[in-house]
């Protein structure tokens, strides 16, 4: 299996636990053993950022949990909600992992559909958006290998996308990329490292790659990352070093 | 794939825990632990304790500091891509194939059994038939009455019917 060679030649820690490798319905199932609970947003040792975080985190679990239930229950307004809240976190994984706009959005559908069909399965302990990364990450995974093995090239689209736009956090104007750098041709320049940062990290191994999308650009934390790769913690945090590493070395000559 | 950093860290954040490990499982195990520790400096995710350590080991080697000073660079860049949006039309396609799936597996399910359907009607038609022509021919109370208006030829006649027939006053 390309994967597993993949990981066996970025992968030298052999106390690492084996990664899961095959992927199918059973993939998607839930672990037995419920999902640890995050902070407690009344726990007077966070910060209060961290306690804003924490209360939106519970907020958001128990309105997934709600319609999860609908879901179950049938009612397809329920997944429409489900489907509107995930989709551009699951389209900004599916379109960082593969660098191809047409290809992201078909696996990030397929993910929906899974999740549809195999909402019978998902028993309620853990988070539904782990449970869904997870999916997703492992429809990723077996696209890559799938198109690996047919020696499937693509180049990066992103220049192209018109939606490659940050919507700013107060939901007011939109910010683009390029503005983050300073300086009168700064479109220009944003624009070209932002294809360089993307063709950079296309180039990575595909584990290196998903460990940063979901860590530096989609921001999830180590526990969420622990629940949907199955790493253990010492483990993830050293695969997530080298990976920025291997990145930082990969950009090193844009940086200068 | 080690870096000054991590090789910086190495050593004397590994001595502490295993205090007499062989050369072999340092050089294993080590950099893993100091790679570990890398990560959750850089996302300050470390104990303010473990934090002022690093600073610490970072202070004694400019190299490290330069490497951390790329890292954190390049987390930048990483950091700053912008958040994509997914179409707007995305449910609706979504939508759309789970229903056309859900369709295209009953079509299947239809166009699979159908020939048995119109196999089994047939089959049930044709035995049917052939029983009732088998069941006419062997049973005579079931035999058609003949229409006594109907002259019947004379050579056909049998003659044992006519000397039975009684004689008409």
């Amino acid at each position: 299996m390309v994967w597993s060679k993949v990981s066996q030649v970025t992968d030298p820690d052999p106390s690492a636990p084996p990664t899961p490798r095959v992927v199918d319905l059973a993939a998607v199932v839930e672990p037995d053993e419920p999902e640890p609970a995050g902070p407690a947003p009344d726990d007077p040792s966070l910060t209060p950022a961290q306690r804003e975080e924490a209360a939106k985190r519970a907020e958001q679990d128990r309105r997934d949990r709600r319609l999860v239930r609908r879901l179950k229950e049938g009612d397809e307004r329920a997944f429409q909600e489900l489907v509107q809240t995930y989709q551009n976190r699951i389209f900004g994984l599916m379109l960082r992992m593969i660098s191809n706009r047409q290809e992201a959005e078909d696996l990030a559908q397929e993910v929906f559909i899974i999740v549809h069909r195999a909402i019978g399965t998902y028993r309620g302990e853990g988070r539904f958006y782990t449970w869904l990364y997870r999916i997703a990450s492992n429809t990723c995974k077996n696209r890559i290998k799938y198109l690996k093995s047919r020696n499937f090239h693509r180049s990066v689209e992103i220049e192209d996308s018109p939606q490659a736009q940050l919507p700013a956090a107060d939901g007011g104007a939109i910010v683009t990329f390029q503005s983050q750098v300073p300086g009168p041709e700064a479109t220009v320049e944003g624009k070209r490292m932002e294809v360089i940062v993307q063709r950079e990290l296309a180039a990575l191994d595909p584990e290196h790659r998903l460990l940063i999308v979901l860590r530096d650009v989609q921001g999830l934390s180590y526990q969420d990352i622990i629940r949907i790769t199955g790493l253990q913690e010492g483990t993830l945090k050293s695969r997530l070093h080298r990976a920025r590493v291997a990145l930082k070395e990969r950009l090193a000559p844009f940086m200068r | 794939m080690r870096s000054n950093l991590v090789t910086c860290l190495a050593l004397p954040l590994a001595l502490p825990r295993t205090p007499y490990p062989p050369m072999s499982a340092m050089a294993e195990e080590s950099p893993t632990e100091a790679d570990a520790l890398m990560s959750a400096y850089l996302d300050e995710q470390l104990a303010p304790e473990e934090a002022a350590k690093v600073e610490k080991l970072l202070a004694e080697s400019p190299e490290a500091r330069a490497e951390l000073s790329g890292l954190q660079n390049m987390l930048k860049l990483v950091k700053g891509l912008p958040e994509v949006v997914a179409p707007p039309d995305f449910y609706e396609k979504v939508a759309r194939k789970i229903r056309r799936r859900r369709l295209f597996s009953m079509e299947i399910l239809w166009m699979l059994i159908l020939p048995f359907q119109v196999l089994s009607v047939v089959l049930i038609l044709v035995v049917a038939a052939l029983y009732m022509l088998l069941h006419l021919d062997n049973d005579p109370s079931v035999k058609l009455e003949k229409d006594p208006t109907v002259q019947v030829p004379p050579a056909e006649v049998p003659p044992v019917a006519s000397a039975s027939t009684p004689p008409r006053p």
